[in-house]
């Protein structure tokens, strides 16, 4: 009885933040400076028709939003589509190799070799991205290794387009956003206790049915954030598309990138990037919804 | 249910090409039959319960399961309950759905599944809990779930991988009599693994205590505590006296030894420490040089002995074991 009094002291020392808290304001700060900042500063650029601080002239205007809105050269929507559609595709495809490959690695035995998977994985993270992408350029372009080879076999007469197209930059963008998928679906799918397939197949079901109806929905999480990490980097990709895809492909990272260096409108480009934002947002949000619905009828949510 | 007999010849099982976890086993479970597999951990055990469930397959030997070989039959086909150690529920479904996975699996109508999900949660005393996630239930409850999900297909032989493993004492000692109630009530066969010796006395029809591979003795409870035929089943199950070594060991249990007045006994020495078990105490005696150990149940007349008091030992040549090594 005599120690009632104890009981609000502890909760109120409870409610003071951690000292440990004090240890994300390196993380907070970096994110301030180098995302909310610029992203602030791109985003009020967008409205004025010039630099406010050089020009004092330059007035409030919504002139760069209806530009792209009413896209009088044609290019600025099927710039966006492109940029969708290469980020959809990569998505996709990466997803598909990259699955089998983490199901694989969570699943093996042997210390060495899932060690020696996991170095093959991240290789290509570890070199440049400017070579990587020289090294794809070798062996897709027209007296790269692939033609040369068919060419010399008469499987083919002319070369086949490769790169310098939308087919060329979804190849060097899967091989650089594979590892991310399989980073992710690793630790996810190592965390489901084989035990469940084992207990699904013991209820009648067989090796792919048992894989279908546990591990699957199970890896929902880990295909989720996948997805949106290799979408949100492919859709955002700058030196790829550029090397690999010619006059042939415009996304809107290379939209911004004339209008910022060639045009010189600095106000337009920020426009481009709060737009691509917006629209990023959108359809994360939207797959979010879906796939969150989806595990929650599997009971994940 | 219709119960299957279990027949494992000659079933060898090597992992790595070096470790030999299942040497040349041989062994018959009758249908219906409550049948334990009792070791220490790596004695293969688990191993040859994966065997019959169909995870593992076996390097030489067959399986028969109801007078068929099972050897190359792939686990989906088998029509066996297995329950796992850590229950292996699915935690993305709730209890009905959990139970009606194998149902589901055989294409079930879905009335038919509702019928009978109810009717096996009713067995394991679970109604009501229909709509709940296994993580939503105490170890107990999941415990039951697995149960119920692996009775549900009504299979011939259940299979049971230490289930009460990872439930207090208590609530392990309520779940073995209801294990054991529910196999009586469906008559199904049950092969049990565990590492515990008083488990498998108190719930088996037969055992088979096993080491380093192999089976060391199969037996009744009673056989397999009063007969031990060699010094690793004598020592495991309970505590033993091994009166003399060598190539032809006697054992003797503890509560065959009465402690009675020095003059006259057996053999005469004191009570080197005396262990309160509640229902019996548990004396370590020491004469003519070795320490003895003996157990006296409570009458509830004689007065406890403490240590340093100068006992006699006394006992009945029948109930010494000769052990084959």
């Amino acid at each position: 009885m005599l120690r009632h009094d104890s009981a609000p002291m502890s909760s109120a020392a409870s409610r003071r933040p951690s000292p440990i808290a004090w240890l994300i304001a390196p993380a907070l700060l970096l994110f301030v400076l180098f995302f909310i900042l610029p992203f602030a500063v791109m985003a009020v650029m967008s409205f004025f028709s010039g630099n406010p601080i050089s020009n004092p002239n330059a007035v409030l205007t919504t002139r760069h939003y209806q530009r792209f809105i009413e896209d009088s050269a044609g290019i600025f929507h099927d710039a966006l589509w492109e940029t969708l559609r290469i980020g959809l595709i990569t998505t996709v495809v990466s997803l598909l190799i990259g699955y089998p490959l983490a199901h694989w690695m969570a699943r093996m035995q042997s210390r060495l070799g899932h060690a020696l998977a996991l170095m093959a994985v991240i290789a290509p993270l570890l070199t440049g991205i400017v070579v990587r992408t020289f090294a794809w350029m070798t062996i897709l372009q027209d007296k790269g290794v692939i033609n040369t080879l068919l060419i010399s076999w008469g499987v083919i007469s002319k070369p086949l387009p490769l790169m310098y197209n939308e087919f060329g930059t979804i190849v060097a963008l899967v091989h650089i956003y594979v590892p991310f998928m399989v980073l992710t679906l690793i630790g996810v799918i190592g965390r489901i206790d084989e035990r469940l397939e084992q207990a699904a197949r013991s209820l009648g079901a067989g090796r792919l049915r048992a894989f279908a109806e546990v591990t699957l929905p199970l890896s929902l999480p880990g295909i989720l954030a996948g997805s949106l990490l290799v979408f949100a980097l492919s859709i955002s990709a700058y030196v790829t598309p550029s090397l690999m895809g010619g006059t042939d492909v415009l996304t809107l990272p290379m939209l911004i990138a004339q209008q910022l260096g060639t045009s010189f409108n600095p106000s337009f480009a920020g426009a481009l990037g709060v737009i691509l934002l917006a629209v990023c947002l959108v359809i994360v949000i939207a797959y979010n919804a879906i796939l969150a619905r989806l595990s929650g009828e599997q009971g994940l949510a | 249910m219709t119960s299957a007999s279990i027949k494992l010849a000659s079933v060898t099982k090597t992992f790595d090409g070096k470790v030999v976890a299942v040497d040349d086993v041989t062994l018959e479970i009758g249908a219906g039959e409550f049948f334990s597999l009792l070791g220490p951990s790596g004695c293969g055990k688990t191993t040859s319960l994966r065997m019959i469930a169909g995870f593992e397959h076996p390097d030489a030997g067959r399986i028969h399961v109801g007078g068929r070989d099972i050897t190359d039959l792939p686990v989906h086909h088998r029509d066996m309950g297995m329950v796992f150690q850590s229950y292996a529920l699915f935690p993305h479904r709730t209890v009905a759905e959990n139970v009606a996975f194998g149902l589901r699996m055989r294409a079930v109508s879905k009335p038919e599944i509702e019928r009978r999900v109810a009717a096996a949660l009713a067995q394991v005393a679970l109604t009501g809990f229909e709509g709940r996630r296994p993580s939503q239930l105490s170890g107990g409850q999941q415990q039951r779930v697995a149960l119920a999900r692996a009775i549900v297909i009504e299979p011939r032989v259940l299979l049971c991988d230490e289930p009460l493993g990872a439930l207090d004492r208590k609530l392990r000692q309520q779940m073995q009599f209801e294990l054991k109630e529910l196999q009586r009530r469906l008559g199904v066969t049950l092969v049990f693994v565990t590492h515990d010796q008083e488990e498998a006395l108190a719930m088996s029809d037969r055992i088979a205590v096993m080491s380093g591979g192999r089976v060391e003795q199969v037996g009744t409870p009673t056989e397999i505590y009063e007969r031990p035929r060699t010094r690793f089943v004598a020592d495991f199950i309970g505590e033993i006296n091994l009166l003399d070594e060598g190539a032809r060991p006697r054992a003797l249990r503890p509560e065959k030894i009465r402690l009675v007045p020095p003059a006259g006994a057996r053999l005469a020495g004191t009570v080197e420490t005396a262990n309160f078990l509640g229902g019996a105490t548990l004396y370590r005696v020491n004469a003519g040089g070795r320490t003895y150990l003996a157990r006296e149940a409570h009458s509830g007349e004689r007065s406890p002995r403490a240590a340093g008091d100068a006992v006699g030992l006394a006992w009945n040549d029948a109930d010494v074991v000769s052990l084959e090594s």
